[in-house]
């Protein structure tokens, strides 16, 4: 049985102008050992997915109206406070985006390593301030026994983002969802970082959801990839099998709009941009949410009326469509997986 | 396929309907503009919409009513002293008899002029202070900054109190000066705080780069956007310095009579209070309104102004 | 930590310096002359004499050096006005009342306050929350004067409860004065505390410490409370000092015989040194709250450490 198992979930948002679909109907797994990527653009719900499996979506404007987040065989959505509280930081834990926030500037950061340590483990403090130090350096922070009463302030932007990570690892979660744990760093960093993540994740045997907008950064890390659009899963595979070939038109936009510096086939001249604007969550799309900027839609299509179901189109590979690659005039028929 | 700009787009949903109506994918975003969103803002708050009704009707009172009222403010009529709130007298009569209302209303008149002069010259002083400090920055800077701190030090009534002994005598303009001298300092220093974050900004670097001169940066970059934070600053000061009159008068070092303004009226009822409560309470009610509304309008003016401090 | 201290203390002498300055510069404008005005009009010859007695007809720098040295070693020479009475009498009489009632108020605000600001925050937008934050906003915006009197109209006279309504003796006595003083300034902490806890409470940071599995308790009380009390603690110095100093016109309401009614008094006589020694006194007091705030405010606030004062 997978580790993690996401049925049917919703989350929607009920504000003053209206209910927001932010999360509509999104199943996933997730395996032991294993990475998956959750690739969109900003507003698809990635985020809100992530918050929703931890249970740390605003409760009054923010409802989990449906679904069921299976961890460990337990229903997370089901579970009252105290149990999550259990739950996060030591069988789940979480890093966000922007490092330079997410740290309370009026705490060292050993204390915040430690009060971590020591609400899930009843040690005393000396121990968990060794734990502490240890986690600093595996995570390369230089000089970690020194560092270990500084605050937040006296550490860059990629060395914060470390610290997060040591604070996710202090507890050896099972699985740690990482969102979007690059996008605040400059490039070099952001390699680094991923690299980090991914030893340290082989080196405790966790599994990881790596949320980004950046196809690069998925490529490099993920086993699985899921591609969210509009609150919605569109297409899922593996993540050779993804960028192989991809079935749906929006993965296909998002893989054209990379740039590409050399390979065969190279496109010069523009990037291309996918036209058009995410949509109003509030008032999505009748059917398919990514028709109105679909190459492929015509107004009198299907799934401009019916919300196309997702499909294993091939083994393992699944996507929500009316027009998959593998399906359209003058597409060459695929070698069977 | 290379979206060109010059060539039509292939026909796509969003090409064959006609222009999508606003908010859904691909339509174009309404113009928006800093004032009017606030104004908007500042509309949906039913509180400061209040507020502002309450403050607005105040001031009109104070203006209009003397005009209308059948009663001299200042006349004496020991016949009719001490009268609680009647039909004739809706706000009674005070320890000499004269009308309540009506002095209420010139009262209002005093206090509130005295209010928005001191304010407004607390503002011209705390802009030009803090605009400096924080433009210039560097030692000048320090050096202002370490003044500020110093004056900081002054207690506020005892000074307002010297202010006052030094000119000799308390009225209108004496009073004026003496508010405003010892409360400017908040506002240079949020001026200056508000200058220097803004300083910082990309398009005044990009001013600076294309070679603007230092009052144009100051004119047409700085000035307006500090704007919203001075006019918040406005419905923040006006209470207090009403208040500080009031104390003043109602210490006895206030405008002397005749002329009322509300502390001085407050004054007047002191002794009264447990047979006549209402001369001092109308006009520490119509100070208590007057800071409740500003209050409020600077609350929502801030909220108005900077939507992020709303709480979901 | 220390340094900073230090530094921050080594500031505020020049600072008490220039303000013994102005103030004393102040004073000199002031027409009019403590002899000149008692009751009797008193011979040139003696006026004369208690001039030059009192030192007023020296240069003003050496008068200012001779205060400045009286300050230094606590002598805040004669009274003026009242004979054989030194400043330093009147001080020792009469200031610890009024500082009595100014701590009490403030730690009345403060505590209240601040106890009323977070269950506001934390039970946003409820019946509690719109109750509290209503009576806050009133009481903010009442007078003190009016505050006093109602309290006194209802609670002393109307309701009988057993409250005195002047003096400052028995704590009874104390009860009235203080809340009416420290009403408002209680009403505005609550605001801030509870403006600050919920605009901390959408920090990323708090996202961190929940997503860490950190009880709910210690979330608040430790992450949440620690930055929201900053701003408090700010507006905190300048609120004791106001409340130390500013209290005359509660201590007229409620005759109690502390420093205000004699600084009243010594203005309209013109007598110099009770003044001088007063708000010289005073002044000090508003410096060193100040003080204690900035200090609290580095314990409060790493970052601030680090900036060079």
């Amino acid at each position: 049985m997978a580790l993690l198992e996401v049925n049917n979930l919703k989350t929607h948002f009920f504000t003053r102008e209206g209910v927001v679909r932010a999360v509509d109907g999104i199943s996933f797994e997730v395996e032991s050992g294993k990475t998956l990527g959750i690739v969109g653009e900003s507003g698809c719900g990635k985020s809100v997915t992530a918050l929703s499996i931890m249970g740390l979506i605003p409760k009054p404007p923010a409802k989990i109206v449906d679904g069921s987040v299976l961890f460990d065989g337990r229903d997370l959505t089901k579970l009252p406070e105290k149990q999550l509280e259990d739950v996060r930081g030591r069988e789940i834990a979480m890093i966000f985006q922007d490092p330079m926030t997410s740290l309370n500037p009026t705490l060292t950061i050993g204390t915040q390593i430690t009060e971590t340590i020591r609400r899930h483990y009843d040690v005393p403090k000396r121990q968990a301030r060794k734990k502490a130090v240890e986690l600093l350096e595996e995570v390369q922070i230089p000089r970690a026994a020194d560092r270990l009463d500084d605050y937040p302030h006296r550490f860059s932007g990629g060395m914060r983002q470390r610290v997060m990570i040591a604070i996710a690892l202090s507890c050896d979660p099972k699985l740690l969802i990482a969102d979007e744990p690059t996008t605040a760093l400059d490039v070099t960093v952001q390699a680094a970082v991923l690299d980090l993540l991914d030893d340290l994740r082989q080196a405790h045997e966790m599994a990881m959801i790596l949320i980004t907008h950046d196809m690069g950064v998925v490529a490099e890390s993920a086993d699985d990839i899921a591609v969210m659009y509009g609150g919605q899963i569109v297409e899922q595979a593996s993540v050779n099998d993804l960028f192989d070939r991809p079935e749906h038109p929006y993965t296909e936009a998002l893989l054209g709009a990379l740039p590409q510096i050399e390979g065969e086939g190279i496109r010069a001249g523009r990037l291309t941009a996918i036209p058009g604007r995410p949509p109003d969550l509030k008032n999505p799309p009748p059917a398919c949410r990514f028709a109105p900027r679909c190459k492929y839609a015509n107004a009198n299509d299907t799934c401009t009326t019916v919300m196309p179901e997702l499909r294993e189109i091939h083994k393992d590979h699944w996507v929500r469509t009316a027009h998959p690659a593998c399906e359209r005039a003058g597409a060459q028929v695929p070698v069977q997986a | 396929m290379v979206v060109n700009p010059r060539e039509a787009p292939t026909p796509t949903i969003a090409g064959d309907v006609a222009p999508l109506a606003q908010g859904t994918a691909g339509a174009p975003l309404r113009q928006s503009n800093l004032w009017r969103d606030a104004w908007g803002r500042y509309v949906r708050n039913r509180a400061a919409v209040a507020a502002g009704a309450a403050f607005v009707l105040l001031l009109l009172f104070c203006v209009i009513w003397p005009f209308v009222s059948p009663y001299d403010g200042n006349k004496l009529d020991f016949s009719l002293k001490n009268e609680g709130p009647s039909l004739s007298h809706p706000f009674g009569t005070d320890n000499f008899g004269r009308d309540m209302m009506t002095r209420t209303a010139e009262g209002g008149r005093v206090s509130i002029g005295i209010g928005f002069a001191a304010t407004i010259a607390i503002l011209l002083a705390g802009v030009a202070y803090g605009a400096i400090s924080g433009f210039v920055g560097g030692r000048l800077d320090n050096a202002m900054m370490r003044v500020l701190d110093t004056l900081y030090g002054l207690p506020y009534l005892p000074f307002a109190i010297i202010i006052l002994a030094i000119f000799g005598d308390a009225n209108f303009w004496t009073m004026v000066v003496a508010l405003s001298v010892v409360s400017w300092f908040t506002t240079a220093r949020i001026v200056r705080g508000q200058i220097i974050t803004l300083k910082e900004n990309d398009y005044v670097r990009a001013a600076r780069a294309v070679g603007a001169r230092w009052y144009r940066i100051l004119g047409r970059h700085l000035l307006p956007n500090t704007l919203g934070v001075l006019i918040i600053a406005i419905f923040l000061e006006l209470p207090g310095v009403i208040l500080g009159e009031a104390f003043l008068s109602f210490i006895g070092l206030g405008i002397g009579a005749p002329d009322a303004s509300w502390g001085q009226m407050a004054n007047d009822g002191r002794t009264a209070y447990r047979t006549s409560p209402h001369i001092i309470a109308v006009p520490s009610i119509a100070i208590a309104t007057l800071i409740l509304s500003a209050n409020f309008i600077a609350d929502g003016l801030r909220d108005a102004l900077d939507p992020r401090t709303r709480e979901t | 930590m220390t340094t900073f201290i230090v530094r921050r203390l080594f500031w505020t002498i020049p600072v008490i310096l220039l303000v013994i300055l102005m103030t004393f510069g102040m004073m000199r404008q002031i027409k009019g002359n403590p002899f000149r005005t008692s009751e009797r009009a008193i011979p040139a010859e003696i006026q004369a004499n208690l001039e030059r007695k009192y030192g007023l007809n020296d240069p003003w720098y050496v008068q200012y050096a001779k205060y400045v040295k009286g300050v230094a070693t606590f002598d805040l020479g004669p009274s003026l006005v009242l004979r054989n009475r030194d400043v330093n009498d009147i001080v020792r009489e009469h200031f610890p009342r009024s500082l009595e009632l100014g701590g009490l108020a403030f730690l009345f605000a403060f505590v209240f306050g601040i106890a009323v600001g977070t269950l506001s925050a934390l039970k946003a937008n409820t019946v509690f929350d719109y109750g509290a934050m209503f009576i806050s906003n009133v009481g903010y915006a009442v007078p003190s004067f009016l505050v006093a009197t109602l309290l006194i109209y209802f609670l002393a006279l109307q309701w009988d409860l057993g409250f005195p309504t002047s003096g400052w003796t028995t704590p009874e006595s104390k009860i009235l004065p203080v809340v009416a003083l420290g009403l408002g300034p209680m009403a505005a902490f609550a605001r801030l505390v509870r403006g600050t806890m919920l605009e901390t409470m959408q920090q990323d940071y708090i996202r961190t410490a929940k997503a860490k599995g950190l009880r709910w308790r210690r979330v608040v009380g430790l992450h949440v409370l620690r930055n929201s009390l900053i701003p408090v603690v700010t507006a905190a110095g300048p609120t004791l000092g106001f409340l130390i100093t500013g209290s005359f016109v509660i201590e007229q309401i409620f005759a109690i015989p502390g420093i205000g009614r004699y600084y009243v008094t010594a203005v309209t006589s013109r007598d110099y040194s009770v003044v001088m020694g007063l708000t010289v006194l005073l002044s000090i007091i508003v410096i060193l709250a100040n003080l204690f705030v900035d200090v609290l405010y580095g314990i409060l606030d790493p970052r601030t450490r680090d900036i060079r004062t």
